[in-house]
């Protein structure tokens, strides 16, 4: 689904990716871990479009599409999802509209026909009771006045509606208390299917016992140093990451 | 185009032509035959040339000898060159604007916005001044307009002709909301003023129409000083609209405008602006100055609401008030401001409590882009007789981008402990996160700017009148366009 | 003679190190903050520490039908008496214990004299990765008469763990005690606490009480006041957010009646970027009473996306009560928001007359009124206990017997 070939970006000066590669298939849940500035979100960022990196070398194919020549709303409607580090407040737009706009722009793309506002709002209600959201969220302007956990559920519920193939969640589990780290794992759980695929990014293990990853890959300094199964992230979490870091400095100094 | 028609056109033409030169402005007084600047003279020739009895030449003579005395005001948050008055024409015929032969003719710009706005084309020549047809149109559709007003009673005219057709009325209202003395641009406006808008709702009388200033027969350019009052008598109720969304050029830099309302007992004044005046370039040159003075009087019962969507002019000044003199009357004040490139606006209102029980709603948004400065000001002054009274006032600052400014800065004082205020104020940003987030999410980013600000400002929005809602949605649209980033 | 001597003649009998005699010297000698000092410009000291009081404490250990008049029934309860620490709970992953040395890591006088002399206190450690389920409940209890004592207390909580706390510090007799109580908490990353102050004391007693929180990234931490009771209370919130993406919140109820003083000083310091602050303190006011509320917000340089927000209502419900209220918002960054709101005012005279007739009498309509005023603080409560009891002490004090269970 994913294929990302040698990807080398950065932002004004300083080059951040220095040549990632990355093969994600559908049915497939990667967990990517690494310390602080390892450049972690700057390779989702890369991947959905954000502006103000620039990539030097390398691409990116997602089912037969070159990423790298589209839009970011573009990449979005192929089926692209990114659940925000930060997510930021749109004021003026209440959840319930933005949601309704994203799908009505999905459906337009794909020249689907758009969704009955009956159908929409059921939708709503089943992913709301999946992601245990009270009533009267729909009506809140987009992130406004929301907490931390309440912003990365929002995350969640939009993943939820859009039914998105490729799923990046950066960091979806900083800042959630246990309770809500089960209620969204439970909500990425449900989603997961043998159609899409799921890049979970995180700073934590404790998130990895709730979304069971098939593949663990160690960034460091814009470098994938190390991939393995489920027990890398096991033993990350004993041993920390000096001692894959120190190898791989010595490898690329 | 048959001889017949032709000719009958021609009749029009000339019928039309010929109103606008009916208070003697004859083809040998052009504007280059009355000199520059402004003194006792000319006040005297505006005054002889509009036919004017004597009682208006006085209140003029008495405006200017006023406005000597009193000094241009500086404000500490706009930044302007300030314009020169001996440097402005004072009198000018009121604008010949040059007759198009048909919308090819126009500027591409004007044409493109005009499209965008949604305009119809039959709207867009008349607004170009487009040759012949419209002439008829305008004349024909104001004619039947005028027929269904008089049957009510109600008076809806240029100031100038009501000064000569109903003098009493004029005589009796004209300064009272805002005196001469008021501030320095009330002064200047008093002695020189152009034209404007004369309205009476007799007493009982529920206005059938919205009432704009879009078909008054006068001509529909922009006067330098224009004045309007609006009398709402006993029992009356009116909806009135200025402006238009239509981007409007002018040469004149300095716009000092002066609007009083009067609501007498149990009336209701709605007092709607859209005005886009062209700020000039993309680097602010050649704007509009719009200093406008607009205040309403509210007697018993009585409700003003003034709804305004603000965008263009270089620099603006503008503060509807509503004076609530008589027990539980009623204030409102809502707006939409937006300013971009190199705009400046310092803009609010002033709700002055005097009688008990009455109520004042402010809701202002301003919508700051490129390298702008929004300013709210807002007085609410609840003074010692003013028992009960309530206000409301929300001021939200969109800022889009980061390089532009929006300071608020609400005065409020209160003389009686049984009244209720509640201030809200709020900042929110649109900047490339919020755009991308949308981006990510699959909304483009024209789309997302559009759905933002609408959201914004539908508070707003909801309180005008439906066909200027639809125009003043579109115009905020267009007024932002590439203002982030 | 007052406070200062009683410290003066104390500090000559006990044994202390080098290096708090001096702190303490030094204390001594600049004396308890005045009015002249910005941070109590409100709030004078002078008559709390005119009177006299009793440094020593005589250790009683109070018995266990005492203990259950004050605690609010939790499983975990640490227990002081007379600044004894008489019981600890075992629970999986939390280790509790006395007294312990650590610095205070701020300027402030008060926290001086507290580092100089304090000998009681709890130091509680939980382990990385531990959700304590049920809240741990501390009892500081007092027989001593015009006792001044002060505590000195040390929460660390490890990385990803959450834990809950309801303190209460008390004492029983009517007498005009003085408690300097000192509590740091050293947060984790991606940590999360709720510590509940209830501050229900007898009727003459009176407390400095200060938090230091410090957070790493992605933690969050709130701290509920609820003040009913003392004559005398000065609350400072310190929090200093050293990492991304944390939350800080503070949530203060205050009933005062009489001639009680209540003041209440918060401070956030936003070192990073995309972290949160929240703050809503409501109070109430009736007879003499007064309140005072300082909430200073600094946002630092890179503390960008910043989102701190701040209220504070006051229902003024005697001629004779008053209140001074003051944010300060410090901002270096420019990609921040903040907002802040003030309210001062009365109940709605409408609203009353409205339920009066509808047959409720006027002292129930005031309480129903004045408990819908409160509630919004009260709701963001988690601990259930917590928001009944708050409830109920807020019923008391207005003299009603309404039934707020709901």
């Amino acid at each position: 689904m994913l294929k990302v070939k040698n990807l080398k970006a950065g932002i004004e000066d300083s080059q951040i990716l220095k040549g990632i590669n990355l093969e994600v298939n559908a049915g497939e849940v990667h967990a990517i871990m690494g310390p602080n500035g390892s450049g972690k979100s700057t390779l989702a960022s890369v991947i959905t479009g954000k502006e103000e990196y620039e990539v030097v070398e390398g691409n990116i194919d997602f089912e037969g599409d070159d990423l790298l020549e589209l839009s970011p709303e573009e990449r979005a409607q192929k089926g692209v999802f990114l659940s925000f580090q930060y997510p930021v407040e749109i004021p003026g737009i209440s959840v319930s509209n933005f949601i309704k706009t994203s799908i009505s722009e999905q459906r337009k793309a794909t020249g689907m026909k758009p969704m009955t506002t009956k159908d929409l709002l059921k939708m709503m209600r089943d992913k709301m009771e999946l992601l245990n959201i009270k009533n009267g969220y729909l009506s809140r302007n987009m992130n406004e006045g929301f907490s931390g956990g309440e912003k990365k559920r929002n995350e969640i519920f939009q993943m939820a509606m859009l039914e998105p193939k490729l799923s990046i969640l950066d960091e979806t589990d900083s800042g959630l208390d246990i309770d809500a780290l089960r209620i969204v794992a439970n909500g990425v759980n449900k989603l997961k299917n043998k159609n899409n695929a799921t890049i979970v990014i995180t700073h934590y293990q404790r998130l990895l016992d709730y979304i069971v990853p098939d593949f663990v890959h160690v960034l460091h300094n814009g470098r994938i140093i190390k991939s393995g199964g489920k027990e890398l992230a096991l033993e990350l979490e004993e041993k920390g990451y000096d001692w894959i870091t120190k190898e791989s400095d010595k490898k690329w100094d | 185009m048959s001889e017949k028609k032709k000719q009958s056109e021609d009749e029009l033409l000339e019928k039309v032509t010929s109103t606008e030169y009916k208070y003697g402005f004859t083809t040998d007084i052009e504007s280059d035959t009355i000199p520059k600047g402004l003194s006792e003279e000319v006040v005297r020739i505006i005054s002889s040339k509009k036919n004017e009895p004597e009682w208006m030449l006085e209140y003029r003579l008495n405006a200017y000898k006023t406005w000597l005395e009193m000094e241009e005001p500086n404000w500490a948050n706009v930044n302007y060159e300030k314009p020169n008055y001996q440097d402005v024409i004072y009198y000018s015929a009121p604008k010949q604007k040059p007759v198009l032969d048909s919308l090819d003719d126009l500027d591409p710009e004007m044409k493109k916005t005009f499209d965008k706005l949604g305009i119809s084309l039959e709207e867009q020549k008349k607004l170009a001044n487009v040759a012949v047809d419209i002439v008829m149109d305008s004349v024909s559709v104001a004619t039947s307009f005028k027929e269904t007003l008089s049957e009510k009673g109600i008076i809806f005219c240029s100031i100038s002709d009501a000064i000569q057709e109903h003098p009493k009325l004029v005589k009796k209202y004209l300064g009272s909301v805002v005196p001469t003395r008021d501030n320095f641009f009330s002064a200047l406006n008093s002695a020189v003023f152009s034209d404007g808008s004369f309205c009476y709702i007799p007493k009982g009388v529920k206005c059938p129409m919205e009432l704009s200033t879009y078909f008054r027969i006068n001509e529909a350019g922009t006067g330098q000083f224009e004045r309007t009052l609006l009398i709402a008598d006993e029992g009356s109720q009116v909806s009135y609209l200025e402006g238009c969304t239509a981007p409007m050029r002018d040469e004149n830099q300095l716009h000092a405008a002066v609007v009083e309302l009067v609501a007498m007992d149990d009336a209701d004044i709605k007092y709607s602006t859209v005005q886009n005046w062209y700020p000039g370039n993309d680097e602010g040159v050649g704007g509009v100055f719009n200093f406008v003075t607009k205040r309403g009087i509210c007697y018993k019962n009585a409700k003003i609401s003034w709804t305004q969507v603000e965008t263009g002019s270089a620099v603006t000044w503008k503060y509807p008030s509503c004076i609530l003199k008589g027990d539980n009357s009623i204030g409102e004040f809502f707006s939409v401001a937006v300013t971009n490139n190199f705009q400046q606006a310092d803009t609010g209102t002033k709700m002055i409590h005097l009688g008990k029980n009455t109520k004042s709603t402010i809701i202002a948004k301003g919508i700051c882009a490129g390298k702008s400065n929004g300013n709210y000001r807002g007085l609410v002054r609840i003074s010692k007789g003013a028992a009960n009274s309530r206000n409301f006032s929300q001021c939200d600052s969109l800022l889009m981008g980061d390089k532009c400014g929006s300071h608020t800065f609400p005065y409020i004082e209160v003389k009686n402990n049984s009244s209720k205020i509640e201030h809200e104020a709020t900042t929110s940003k649109i900047g490339e996160d919020q755009l991308f987030y949308c981006n990510q999410r699959g909304i483009g980013t024209e789309e997302a700017i559009a759905l933002i600000v609408n959201g914004y400002c539908k508070d707003v929005l909801n309180q005008l009148p439906m066909e200027f809602a639809v125009e003043a949605q579109k115009l905020l649209e267009i007024s932002l366009e590439g203002s982030v980033g | 003679m007052g406070l200062i001597e009683n410290l003066k003649s104390y500090s000559e009998e006990i044994q202390i190190s080098d290096d708090k005699k001096d702190l303490l010297d030094s204390f001594l000698s600049n004396g308890f903050p005045t009015t002249k000092d910005e941070e109590w410009k409100y709030t004078s000291l002078k008559k709390v520490i005119a009177n006299e009081y009793n440094i020593e404490n005589k250790g009683q250990v109070v018995d266990d039908s005492v203990i259950e008049k004050y605690s609010l029934g939790f499983e975990n309860q640490i227990i002081f008496s007379d600044g004894k620490l008489i019981n600890t709970p075992t629970i999986k992953g939390v280790s509790i214990s006395g007294f312990s040395e650590f610095e205070s890591n701020t300027n402030d006088s008060i926290l001086d004299l507290n580092k100089s002399l304090s000998q009681n206190g709890f130091t509680i450690s939980v382990d990385k990765n531990t959700v304590v389920e049920s809240p741990i409940e501390i009892l500081f209890i007092s027989t001593t008469e015009t006792n001044f004592s002060q505590y000195r207390n040390l929460i660390s909580i490890a990385e990803n763990a959450e834990v809950k706390f309801v303190e209460r510090i008390q004492n029983l007799n009517n007498s005009s005690s003085f408690v300097n109580n000192f509590t740091r908490i050293n947060c984790d990353k991606n940590t999360k606490i709720e510590y509940n102050k209830i501050q229900n004391n007898t009727s003459e007693s009176q407390l400095i009480d200060t938090v230091n929180v410090y957070q790493e990234q992605d933690s969050t931490c709130d701290i509920n006041t609820l003040l009913f009771g003392g004559s005398f209370t000065r609350n400072n919130l310190n929090f200093e957010q050293n990492g991304f993406n944390c939350e800080s919140n503070m949530n203060g109820v205050s009933v005062l009646d009489n001639n009680q003083l209540a003041d209440n000083h918060t401070f956030v310091d936003h070192k990073s970027a995309h972290c949160r602050s929240n703050e809503m303190y409501k109070g109430i006011y009736l007879d003499n009473s007064k309140g005072v509320f300082n909430g200073k917000i600094m946002v630092r340089p890179d503390a960008q996306k910043i989102d701190a927000f701040q209220s504070n209502n006051n229902l003024l419900l005697s001629e004779n009560s008053s209140i001074d209220s003051k944010p300060q918002l410090e901002i270096y960054a420019d990609d921040v928001k903040c907002s802040h709101g003030c309210t001062i005012g009365q109940l709605d005279a409408d609203a009353l007359f409205y339920m009066r007739s509808r047959g409720i009498g006027v002292e129930e309509a005031k309480a129903v009124l004045t408990y819908a005023f409160a509630s919004e603080a009260i709701e963001n409560i988690s601990v259930d206990q917590v928001k009944l009891l708050s409830k109920k002490l807020l019923a008391q004090k207005l003299n009603v017997e309404l039934d707020f269970s709901v």
